[in-house]
């Protein structure tokens, strides 16, 4: 047994024979790991981002609504607030959070423009918890109970309506028997967002204010669920739909935002494809590296066969030294990988293409996300294929005729 | 054919497998960028022409300021005949006029806020591709007809079919109430969602009467013969206002900030990928080349004994790569443009295209474009890249004394 | 003038941890036309005093004259350009590229020279001629014989018609009858084109068709002996 380590030893001191081959080979090696990883955290982290931040502005991680309510999103589909089984499911340590809201389109009108937005009626203690808004607020207040009259507005709007904090604005829109309701609003908070359309697009108002407005009791819109992983839904979608019975539909975020929800899966896939044509590109140069080496060394290796090592310990040997070349390429590289990644977690400035970002939904500032299952994805996958790579060279030199071998010139 | 061309030539293939390998590392590199670059310059033409062609085409004259504030009271005079000077002075009838305003559009059930479009029924589908885009009913027919098409989605919403009536509400220029009754009498479907939920067109005249515009509109739209012209096309619009108008000429990417961002957002990171790949193609060179003229040592000594400066042989070695590279790229090219042709006959996707598609007014399905451009930068690149990659072996010979050389091993 | 001149050479190099003595204070004139041998045994310095000749190597001190210009100071790219136009080598071995064949081994040397390419062919052909390889222009040097080999570096050495040719222990790699028609070639070479021949070697059987003999010994020329031809 103390062949193998014999045979280890030679792979190591082979390895570092032809210093500027090695050195070249591991200089490709520690360039492909860095891309491999630095590329993946950067795209990761876009995409968690655009994930994280489609879903906290509304949809939650599950929501309720009328069946009717996806290609109808009006007032005529309301569902009554969670009641009995529903609301005992939503008390549960999955649901982290949970709102209701009335959702309606309607007009804003300020005495310089009008504008079509979507208007929302919350409970503010309820939302807090679930989306974002709370937390932006560039100026005033968040509204503060479910009857609160004032109307919260994002920046991107004020600022074309030609209005400002304090100032009232008229919202139109319309009730059950398909009746104009209108009503004044006094704006009483400015929110920020990650993205221009939800500053723009969306209005806040206190939920019992907008149900009186249209004469609609505590009937709502949907509700929306926060639970533990936006990443695993399935479980959480299934209790709720049990509870909630057959008069609603219960829908995950990524059934309801497609776009975002294949995100997810595209970055998957992008992921394996990246590091696969990474170690490609670098298999070309490794099998070149070890064809050259094992031909340099054939009368060696001829005599190590006339000697008496066994044509398995040859093959051993290449491939340790191959194996060696990517563990140690691999090791420098993830570590370069790392070190430029942590430096860069406070953010990437993009906002030079800032409204391109926005047409895919991302903001203008990139935040690297490094996931332990992608960086050991590709060291796996790179030892793995690798391995693979260098049986070719490897089998070659154990099939080696010991008198050819070393009579060659 | 010079002995130096051909010495080059056999050089290479006098280690089969090592430069096969290294060809093998550009080939695969180059099928990759062409295939990438083909699809990408593909999808960019597309995004750009179908979203020109829907939305702002490729010039439009504004009054200053309209372009980010969009108000009603933001004209462009006489509008019509400024179209027309403009028509006459570019010798094209690729020229339309538009007004616009927000307004809430109710049929019997149901109200929607949707940006309510004035257009020349003779003359829009020279500038748009909506027109042609109506799936029932007909386009607009009478410029004062009060009429109106509406977009599918916000047709299912509004639960309105041809014939049915729609009446609109909204703000007129001089601040009045105005509103109007209309039939619909076509239902356009654009495949853009934003399009078909929130958008619909009446007739100019009709409109500039509800909304008290007199002869006023808010833009000029024309259309230049290609994309190329746009610049050549906006100068003389330029040249063709009157002297002294307050107005402004904005080209499709002042109008569409986003959409040129976006281009460029995921042509540079796309970019970042085929570079770290043509990097890893480049150490491969490197790694070859060296090892050739390492073994060639001795070789060399003699051959700058007899008077060949170490220049010379430098320019030998980058005839090899440059050889090699030419083999690269020409097996790449039809290898990777054969790909390239099949999908532009039979298209690609991938799953989440679809989703994705949506948002940039793509479809699911991508038809590849096969030009010149697409097909050879990649491969270019790459070839300059081991040009360059194999300047220290051939560099690396000035240092080589021929004696020292001569007694190598 | 006489074609080569060294005046009081002196070298030293190092190998490994020694210091060795190449050249130590050698002076040496040779006529236009000579057949000279440099004879020592291995490790003598007449491989260093060729490659002073011949502007391979530098001598640490003392001159070095080829006809009547001093090279010893020229740069790199001089001697070069010197060793291409004014000076043919012949090595003990490893003299031609592999992937080239006999004819176009020595029209490389010729495009280099600056030769253009439908003289390069036709007098390629006639050199090979004259050195006895007529028809094997077009075989690679792996598919002839030693001795062939080292014609075909001779024809190359004497393409340009230089006024000197160099040979490092041509014939160390032949068999004897081979180096017999080797050396009978250089003979003729030199009495037909009045080439100036210098060979180092220390076989004596070459140094027996040499018209003198410049015998060496730890870097200095310990004899010095001009003979009739056999």
């Amino acid at each position: 047994m103390g062949d193998w380590r014999v045979v280890l030893r030679l792979a190591w001191r082979n390895l570092w024979r032809n210093l500027r081959r090695t050195l070249i080979m591991l200089a490709a090696i520690v360039v492909g790991t860095w891309a491999m990883i630095f590329m993946t955290a950067l795209m990761r982290g876009m995409v968690d981002d655009m994930v994280k931040d489609g879903i906290s502005v509304l949809p939650g991680h599950v929501q309720i609504h009328h069946p009717a309510y996806r290609d109808d999103p009006t007032i005529s589909n309301l569902i009554a607030p969670p009641s009995g089984e529903l609301l005992e499911v939503l008390g549960r340590p999955e649901v982290v959070a949970w709102s209701t809201r009335v959702r309606v389109p309607a007009v804003i009108s300020s005495e310089q423009d009008t504008r079509g937005v979507t208007l929302v009626g919350i409970d503010p203690d309820q939302e807090r918890g679930v989306s974002f808004v709370a937390d932006d607020m560039a100026e005033g207040r968040f509204l503060e109970s479910r009857d609160d009259t004032g109307l919260v507005v994002g920046r991107k709007l004020v600022e074309k309506m030609e209005t400002d904090l304090g100032k009232r604005v008229a919202i139109m829109t319309q009730d059950p028997e398909n009746e104009i309701a209108d009503r004044g609003f006094r704006i009483v908070g400015v929110f920020d967002s990650k993205l221009d359309q939800y500053e723009e697009g969306f209005v806040f108002a206190g939920q019992e204010t907008i149900q009186k407005l249209l004469g609609v009791g505590d009937a709502v819109s949907e509700v929306a669920i926060l639970g533990t992983d936006y990443r695993e839904v399935e479980g959480l979608t299934r209790m709720v739909a049990e509870a909630a019975g057959p008069d609603v539909e219960v829908l995950p975020w990524n059934e309801i935002d497609t776009y975002l929800g294949s995100m997810l899966a595209v970055m998957d896939g992008f992921v394996i494809v990246w590091i696969v044509v990474i170690f490609l590109a670098l298999s070309f140069g490794l099998v070149n590296t070890l064809v050259m080496a094992v031909f340099e060394r054939v009368r060696e290796i001829g005599l190590m066969l006339a000697l008496g090592m066994t044509p398995r310990s040859i093959l051993t040997q290449i491939v340790a030294e191959s194996t060696f070349l990517l563990v140690i390429g691999l090791a420098i590289g993830n570590l370069l990988a790392w070190a430029t990644i942590e430096p860069l977690k406070g953010g990437i400035d993009v906002s030079i293409v800032g409204e391109g970002m926005e047409l895919f939904g991302a903001a203008s500032v990139l935040y690297p996300a490094l996931y332990l299952e992608d960086v050991v994805l590709a060291n796996v996958i790179v030892i793995v294929l690798g391995f693979f790579a260098s049986l070719s060279p490897a089998w070659r030199a154990s099939r080696y005729d010991p008198v050819r071998a070393i009579t060659q010139v | 054919m010079s002995i130096t061309f051909r010495l080059a030539w056999r050089n290479l293939w006098r280690r089969k497998r090592r430069t096969w390998l290294t060809v093998g590392a550009m080939v695969f590199s180059n099928i990759l960028l062409v295939f990438m670059i083909s699809l990408q310059l593909g999808m960019y033409e597309m995004m750009i022409s179908n979203t020109l062609r829907a939305q702002t085409g490729h010039l439009q004259v504004q009054a200053p300021g309209y372009k980010d504030d969009h108000k009603i009271r933001q004209v462009v005079p006489n509008v019509q005949q400024l179209a027309q000077k403009l028509r006459q002075g570019l010798g094209t009838d690729d020229v339309a006029v538009r007004a616009a305003a927000f307004a809430l559009v109710s049929s019997g059930d149901r109200s929607y806020g949707a940006q309510i479009t004035g257009v020349e029924p003779n003359r829009e589908s020279r500038v748009s591709s909506l027109p042609g885009l109506v799936k029932e009913g007909a386009f607009l027919s009478d410029t004062m007809a009060e009429e109106i098409v509406v977009g599918s989605i916000l047709a299912r919403n509004l639960r309105v079919e041809v014939g049915d009536e729609l009446t609109f509400i909204g703000s007129g220029r001089d601040g009045s109430f105005a509103a109007a009754v209309v039939t619909v009498v076509g239902i356009f479907e654009s495949g853009m969602p934003d399009m078909d939920r929130g958008f619909a067109e009446v007739p100019l005249g009709f409109f500039q009467d509800t909304f008290s515009m007199g002869d006023d509109g808010h833009a000029v739209v024309v259309m230049a013969p290609g994309l190329l012209q746009v610049g050549a096309t906006q100068a003389s619009v330029q040249a063709l206002l009157p002297a002294g108008a307050d107005l402004a000429i904005h080209d499709w990417d002042a109008l569409l900030p986003g959409l040129k961002q976006a281009i460029q957002a995921d042509f540079v990171s796309a970019w970042f990928m085929y570079g770290i790949l043509i990097v890893l193609v480049a150490f491969s060179v490197l790694n070859t080349q060296l090892m050739s003229v390492l073994e060639r040592t001795k070789e060399f000594g003699i051959v700058m004994s007899l008077g060949v400066t170490p220049g010379r042989l430098g320019r030998l070695v980058l005839l090899e790569t440059t050889l090699m590279g030419v083999v690269g790229m020409v097996l790449g090219v039809l290898l990777g443009g054969a790909l390239v042709v099949w999908l532009h006959f039979h298209g690609f996707t991938y799953p989440g295209l679809e989703e994705m598609g949506g948002k940039f007014n793509l479809p699911g399905r991508i038809y590849p474009t096969v030009s010149i451009v697409g097909l050879l930068m990649g491969p270019l690149i790459v070839l300059g890249a081991s040009i360059v990659a194999s300047l220290y072996p051939a560099v690396r010979l000035h240092w080589v004394e021929p004696v020292a050389a001569m007694r190598a091993a | 003038m006489k074609p080569v001149r060294c005046v009081d050479l002196c070298k030293t190099y190092r190998q490994g941890d020694l210091e060795v003595t190449g050249l130590d204070h050698v002076d040496l004139e040779i006529d236009e036309g000579g057949f000279v041998c440099l004879s020592a045994p291995s490790g003598g310095g007449k491989t260093t005093l060729l490659n002073a000749i011949g502007g391979l190597d530098t001598p640490d001190s003392g001159e070095v004259w080829l006809a009547g210009e001093r090279i010893d100071n020229l740069g790199k790219g001089e001697l070069a350009k010197m060793r291409l136009h004014q000076i043919g080598f012949v090595f003990q071995a490893y003299n031609l590229i592999p992937v080239l064949t006999a004819r176009e081994n020595v029209e490389f040397v010729m495009e280099v020279q600056g030769v253009v390419a439908g003289s390069r062919k036709s007098r390629s052909l006639e050199i090979l001629e004259e050195v006895g390889l007529g028809g094997l222009g077009d075989r690679l040097p792996a598919q002839m014989s030693g001795g062939q080999q080292q014609r075909v570096a001779v024809a190359r050495a004497i393409a340009s018609r230089p006024a000197l040719v160099l040979a490092d222990e041509p014939t160390a790699n032949l068999d004897s009858q081979t180096a017999d028609h080797l050396m009978e070639l250089f003979v003729e070479l030199n009495e037909h084109h009045e080439t100036t021949f210098v060979i180092a070697t220390h076989d004596q059987r070459v140094m027996a068709y040499a018209r003198r003999v410049i015998h060496m010994l730890d870097g200095r020329i310990v004899g010095d002996e001009r003979r009739e031809a056999a």
